[in-house]
C-alpha cells in the first residue's frame, strides 16, 4: 500500500482507538450512579440518573423550569435555590447572579451537574407547567414581520383536561434543529387565545433578525406542521380590584391583553375595572388587530383603545394619535381618563417601552408597585 | 495565517451551538485569523476604522432605542429598530458579557440592512471582528460605509 495512503489510515485508526478509551474512561470516572432529587423539603423526591445538568433532568421528569435560552447558560432565566452543597458558582453563572442570589445559593440549573444527591427549592407552580405535542392550525400574517399562529392540542392532551393557564402568562415554543441548527431551541411567548379555549394555544411572533425560533416560525413553519409547547410560564395578570387598568404595549406585546379581553369578554370578570389599552406602532403597516379591538370596544362598555402611531405615513391617512405611545399615553392621563381614581399599570413590550412607561405613570402619580409588566 | 492560541479557543466558541445557536462565522470556510485579516485589509483600502464604526453604530442604537421597539426614522436616511431579548451572552474571546439586543438599520432607498447587536459592536471594537459572510449578524466593511455614511 502506498505510503500516502497508509499514513492517513494510521493516524485514524489511532485516533479511533484514543476515542474509545476516552469513552470508557469518561464512563467509568463520570458514572455518578443513581442521584435523588429533594424539591421543597420532600414535597417531590426524584430518583434519577447522575452527570447530567439539572434542569434537562428536571424536564425529563416533566418538571420544567423556564429558560429562555434552551440550557445554553445565556438568558439567566433559569434559577432555582439549591440547599444542599453543589460546590461554589461557575464563572457562567455569577454574571446573572445579584450579591443576595448568590448568598442564598440560588444557581442556574442550566449550569448545575448532578454528581450527588441534591435538595432544591422550586415555586409549586412549576408542577403544573406540562409538555403539549400540538399541530399548527392556522398561520395569519397580522403585518410584514408578526405571525398569529394558532395551534391545537393533540387529543391526548385534550383529553387530559388541554392547558389551563391565566391570562398573560407564557409558554416556551420548541424549535426543532433546522438548516445550519443543530439543537432544538425554546423561545417564550405569551398566549393571546382566551383561557376557556383549553384545546388551543395562540401565540403571536415577531420575526427578531437572526433569531433562531422566529425565523424558524417565519420562514419553515407551516400548517399541519407538528411542534412542542411547554408552559403556562409567569405570573403576569390582572389584578382583581376596581382600579383603572392602564395597558400599554406594541408590537407582538399586544399577546397579553388581546387574551385578558376576550376573557373579560366571555366572563364578564373584574366587572369593576375600568380598562384603557394604549398600542403603538410606527406607521399603519405595523398596526393589527384594529378591527378586532374595535369590535371588543363595542362589546365591552368599559373598555377603551387608543391605538396610536409615531410615525404614520401620509398614505396611512391616519386620524388617530400621533406620537410615541409614551407621549399619547402622558396626554390621555392628563386631560381624557377619569380622574381621581385609582390606576393600576400593565405593560408588555421591550425593556425600553417598559422602562419609558413606568416613567410616564410615575410622573402621573401612579406608585411603582401597582405597575405590572411583562419584559420581553 | 496561522492562529494563535486564543484566537483558537474563540474560533470553537464561534462555532454554532456554543454561544448562540447560529454561531459567529456564518458560512465561512476561511480561518477566524484570516477573515478577520482580509476585512482589517478592507477597511484600510475604504480608508474607514473600527473605533468610529463602532461609535456610529452605538450612536444609532441609542437613535433606534427611542422608538420603544418600532422603527424610528434616523437622519431621514435609515430606518432604525432596537430590539431587546431575554439574557446576556458572553463574548467568544472570554472578555466579557453583553446584553442580548439586535439593532437592524435599514437604508430607506435601497431597502439594504443590516443588522448587530451590543456583542458585534464589542467584537468590532475590540478584536476587529466582522463576523463571517453569510452570518445574520455580519457587519461587512463596504455594508458600513455605505450606510454609516463613514
Amino acid at each position: 500500500m502506498h505510503p500516502l495512503i497508509i499514513g492517513p489510515l494510521v493516524t485514524a485508526g489511532l485516533s479511533s482507538i484514543l476515542a474509545l478509551v476516552i469513552s470508557v474512561t469518561d464512563k467509568i470516572v463520570n458514572d455518578y450512579g443513581e442521584v435523588s432529587v429533594d424539591i421543597n423539603g420532600g414535597k417531590k423526591k426524584l430518583a434519577v440518573r447522575g452527570g447530567s445538568h439539572l434542569l434537562g433532568t428536571l424536564a425529563t421528569e416533566n418538571i420544567f423550569v423556564a429558560s429562555a435560552c434552551g440550557g445554553r447558560g445565556t438568558c439567566g432565566a433559569c434559577k432555582v435555590k439549591v440547599l444542599s452543597d453543589v460546590g461554589p458558582h461557575l464563572p457562567t453563572e455569577l454574571p446573572y447572579m445579584n450579591a443576595e442570589e448568590v448568598e442564598a445559593n440560588t444557581r442556574l440549573a442550566c449550569q448545575v451537574k448532578l454528581k450527588k444527591d441534591i435538595a432544591i427549592e422550586i415555586p409549586e407552580s412549576l408542577f403544573n407547567i406540562r409538555k403539549f405535542r400540538t399541530r399548527i392550525e392556522s398561520i395569519k400574517d397580522l403585518t410584514y414581520d408578526i405571525k398569529e399562529l394558532y395551534l391545537a392540542l393533540s387529543d391526548a392532551d385534550v383529553a387530559a383536561g388541554g392547558i389551563a393557564f391565566e391570562c398573560g402568562q407564557y409558554a416556551q415554543l420548541v424549535a426543532p434543529p433546522y438548516d445550519g441548527i443543530k439543537e432544538s431551541t425554546q423561545r417564550a411567548y405569551s398566549m393571546s387565545s382566551s383561557p376557556l379555549d383549553k384545546a388551543h394555544i395562540e401565540l403571536l411572533v415577531r420575526l427578531v433578525p437572526g433569531g433562531i425560533v422566529t425565523t424558524w416560525v417565519h420562514t419553515q413553519l407551516k400548517v399541519g406542521d407538528e411542534v412542542e409547547v411547554i408552559g403556562p410560564f409567569g405570573e403576569f395578570g390582572v389584578k382583581d380590584t376596581d382600579a383603572l387598568m392602564v395597558c400599554v404595549a406594541g408590537g407582538s406585546g399586544m399577546a397579553p391583553f388581546k387574551s385578558m379581553l376576550n376573557h373579560i369578554l366571555e366572563t364578564n370578570a373584574y366587572p369593576g375595572k375600568e380598562i384603557w389599552y394604549f398600542f403603538g406602532a410606527r406607521s399603519k403597516r405595523d398596526m393589527f388587530y384594529l378591527q378586532q379591538m374595535a369590535e371588543l370596544e363595542g362589546k365591552i362598555d368599559r373598555f377603551h383603545f387608543v391605538p396610536a402611531l409615531s410615525e404614520p405615513n401620509p398614505e396611512d391617512a391616519w386620524n388617530g394619535p400621533t406620537g410615541l405611545i409614551t407621549d399619547v399615553l402622558d396626554t390621555y392621563i392628563k386631560d381624557k381618563m377619569p380622574k381621581g381614581r385609582p390606576m393600576e399599570g400593565y405593560l408588555c413590550g421591550s425593556p425600553g417601552m417598559i422602562d419609558a412607561c413606568i416613567k410616564v405613570m410615575s410622573k402621573n402619580g401612579m406608585t411603582q408597585d401597582k405597575i405590572y409588566f411583562d419584559k420581553f | 495565517m496561522k492562529m494563535q492560541r486564543d484566537e483558537k479557543a474563540a474560533a470553537e466558541r464561534m462555532k454554532p451551538g456554543v454561544i448562540t445557536s447560529g454561531g459567529f462565522l456564518g458560512t465561512e470556510a476561511r480561518a477566524l485569523s484570516d477573515i478577520i485579516e482580509a476585512d482589517e485589509e478592507r477597511f484600510r483600502a475604504l480608508g474607514i476604522d473600527f473605533g468610529s464604526a463602532a461609535d456610529e453604530l452605538e450612536r444609532l442604537k441609542a437613535e433606534g432605542a427611542k422608538g420603544l421597539g418600532e422603527q424610528m426614522t434616523v437622519g431621514g436616511r435609515l430606518l432604525v429598530k432596537s430590539d431587546e431579548a431575554r439574557g446576556s451572552l458572553p463574548c467568544p474571546y472570554d472578555d466579557g458579557f453583553f446584553h442580548k439586543n439586535s439593532v437592524t438599520l435599514e437604508l430607506i432607498a435601497t431597502g439594504e440592512r443590516l443588522a448587530y447587536s451590543d456583542l458585534s459592536i464589542h467584537l468590532l471594537r475590540e478584536h476587529h471582528f466582522c463576523q463571517g459572510e453569510g452570518g445574520a449578524f455580519r457587519l461587512a466593511p463596504d455594508a458600513l460605509k455605505r450606510l454609516l455614511l463613514l
